[in-house]
């Protein structure tokens, strides 16, 4: 399957097609789509913790993907890691659908003023 | 021995060779009987060379030097001696005195050259002639003559010194010992002011590094109050505390330029490269510590790197954004209404961020404590494994903190204009100046005693 990459702009690397039935990364692609702000996270990592921590204190309410208790959720690791180009895979932040990036892309985003807009405008902050 | 050219000097060879004999065998009482140097011609002049380069007045070393040095050497580069030489042996051949022994000599010698600071081995009337001088010394004629030969016979006057009458050259005599006096004396206090100056440019960073020093010797194991007991330092710590000394020695030129460029009305264009080199000086430590926290994140975390009085407000291994922004509030007077707003909502997402990050490091901790006394006696070696990669989780942690820190100085270069900029960073800069002079003044105040 080939994707439209217009909302996700250049974070695509490469687009993987797999004879699977539901592409890691395409599952991925429709959970972040399902809510304002999506973070997929492992319960035993404290960075994402950290980064769930952040939205709750904005008054942000999450919707989190916890990869270690899910059955397949090796696979999406494994996809969000390809997605970033290497590193560690969580926590990573969807807004809006929109591919935010993991800890440093959303804390630069938030110190130089650009998340609480992006925020805004997916309807995830009020005021 | 002769005194042929020594140490690369073109000497003039004044003599027949009879008088070349340099009577080197002095008495006993004076020089420890191997003092080899006696024996080199040219070491004792290049010491002489060097002593009079750097202006030091010793005594003792005089004395030596002047008894040792060929003669024709000495001529050479001292002519306010050759006189002393020349003048002496003349009057004591004069006077008939035959008993100029070494000792005599040298008293003479030291006398003249520093007749306030030198002890006199031999008392003897202010107006003393030299020939008085030998007179009253006991006679040993042997080694004596000798060498009062040698100095009578010495006729080729340096620097066209001709021949005159005695009392002319005493005159001389004494007034080129003054010369040379205030030469040396003209020098030390030359070199004095110098040195003086340069303390004063580089006292801060001095005190800076001596602190740096410390806290280096004290985690390579003296320590007090627990911490690194008996362990070494790491590579990766060396190496940062290293290149973080250097980056501090950086951070002094880069204030001080700023201070001047401020001071000196810089165009605004100008004043930016200034602004904008700071912020690369601080990226650089920023990476530096990147590299660190790989190596030796405990060394960042538990701020061994810093001063004191650093670690006392030490944040994640190093300063704490939200800090810095209300420590600059003071310095950003003339802000628009939309710099205003920028600020205070770069300090409000500072603190959300800052809280973030605490509370997931708070996690880490309490995740560590409950693996580590979880640890059964059969599952021993798991639960370290699982501790071991939850530790390395710290490493995260500071690259976080050091990337808020780093996002809010270029936010700051965003939202200000380039003097704001300027007049910001100039305040970092002498805020943590001070800082760290305020550590190293606790370590000298009272009397506080650092144990090896």
């Amino acid at each position: 399957m080939h994707y439209q990459a217009e909302s996700y702009g250049n974070y695509y690397a490469s687009t993987v097609r797999q004879s699977a039935a539901v592409d890691p990364l395409e599952r991925v692609v429709r959970l972040a789509s399902g809510s304002a702000v999506v973070i997929f996270s492992l319960s035993t990592c404290c960075m994402c913790h950290a980064v769930k921590r952040l939205f709750c204190g904005m008054g942000v309410n999450p919707t989190v993907y916890e990869l270690d208790l899910d059955p397949r959720g090796k696979e999406i690791e494994r996809a969000l890691m390809r997605l970033l180009g290497g590193g560690s895979s969580v926590p990573v932040v969807f807004i809006g659908g929109k591919l935010v990036g993991a800890m440093d892309r959303v804390m630069a985003s938030h110190i130089n003023g650009t998340l609480v807009p992006l925020l805004k405008e997916a309807g995830a902050l009020w005021l | 021995m002769a005194s042929h050219g020594v140490g690369g000097h073109v000497l003039s060879d004044p003599e027949p060779s009879q008088h070349h004999h340099i009577q080197y065998a002095v008495p006993h009482t004076l020089y420890p009987p191997n003092t080899s140097f006696i024996n080199q011609e040219g070491s004792a002049f290049d010491f002489g060379e060097l002593e009079e380069a750097i202006g030091i007045n010793n005594d003792e070393t005089k004395q030596t030097l002047y008894a040792v040095r060929p003669r024709a050497a000495t001529l050479e580069m001292f002519p306010s001696w050759s006189t002393k030489f020349h003048h002496t042996p003349r009057e004591s051949s004069k006077s008939e005195e035959e008993s100029a022994d070494s000792e005599s000599a040298l008293n003479t010698l030291a006398n003249r050259r520093d007749t306030t600071r030198h002890r006199l081995q031999q008392p003897h009337p202010p107006k003393t002639h030299p020939q008085m001088e030998m007179a009253s010394a006991s006679n040993n004629p042997t080694t004596g003559i000798t060498q009062a030969q040698q100095l009578d016979a010495k006729p080729t006057p340096p620097k066209g010194r001709g021949a005159r009458s005695n009392s002319d050259k005493l005159l001389d005599a004494k007034t080129l010992r003054r010369l040379a006096q205030n030469r040396e004396a003209a020098k030390k206090s030359r070199l004095r002011k110098k040195a003086y100056v340069q303390q004063l440019e580089s006292s801060r960073i001095r005190l800076a590094q001596l602190e740096q020093d410390l806290q280096r010797a004290r985690s390579q194991g003296f320590l007090i109050g627990g911490g690194v007991a008996g362990g070494t330092i790491t590579s990766g710590a060396a190496l940062f505390d290293m290149e973080y000394s250097r980056w501090l020695d950086d951070d002094h030129r880069h204030v001080s330029e700023l201070r001047s460029a401020m001071q000196s009305h810089l165009s605004d264009g100008d004043l930016r490269i200034i602004v904008d080199k700071y912020i690369a000086h601080y990226d650089e430590i920023f990476c530096l510590k990147e590299v660190a926290a790989v190596s030796d994140v405990f060394h960042l975390i538990t701020g061994m790197w810093t001063t004191p009085a650093e670690r006392c407000f030490l944040w994640m291994g190093g300063f704490r954004p939200s800090d810095l922004i209300k420590m600059l509030i003071a310095q950003l007077d003339t802000l628009t209404e939309q710099q205003a707003v920028g600020i205070y909502s770069l300090q409000q997402s500072l603190q959300q961020a800052e809280e973030a990050l605490s509370q997931g490091l708070e996690q880490l901790q309490q995740s560590l404590i409950s693996t580590i006394a979880n640890c059964s006696d059969n599952d021993s070696l798991h639960h370290m494994a699982v501790a071991l990669s939850k530790l390395n989780g710290l490493e995260g942690f500071v690259r976080q903190a050091d990337n808020l820190r780093q996002q809010t100085l270029h936010q700051l270069r965003r939202i200000l204009t380039v003097r704001q900029a300027a007049r910001c960073f100039l305040a970092i800069g002498e805020y943590y100046d001070r800082l760290r002079a305020l550590s190293s003044l606790w370590a000298v105040s009272s009397k506080r005693e650092f144990h090896c």
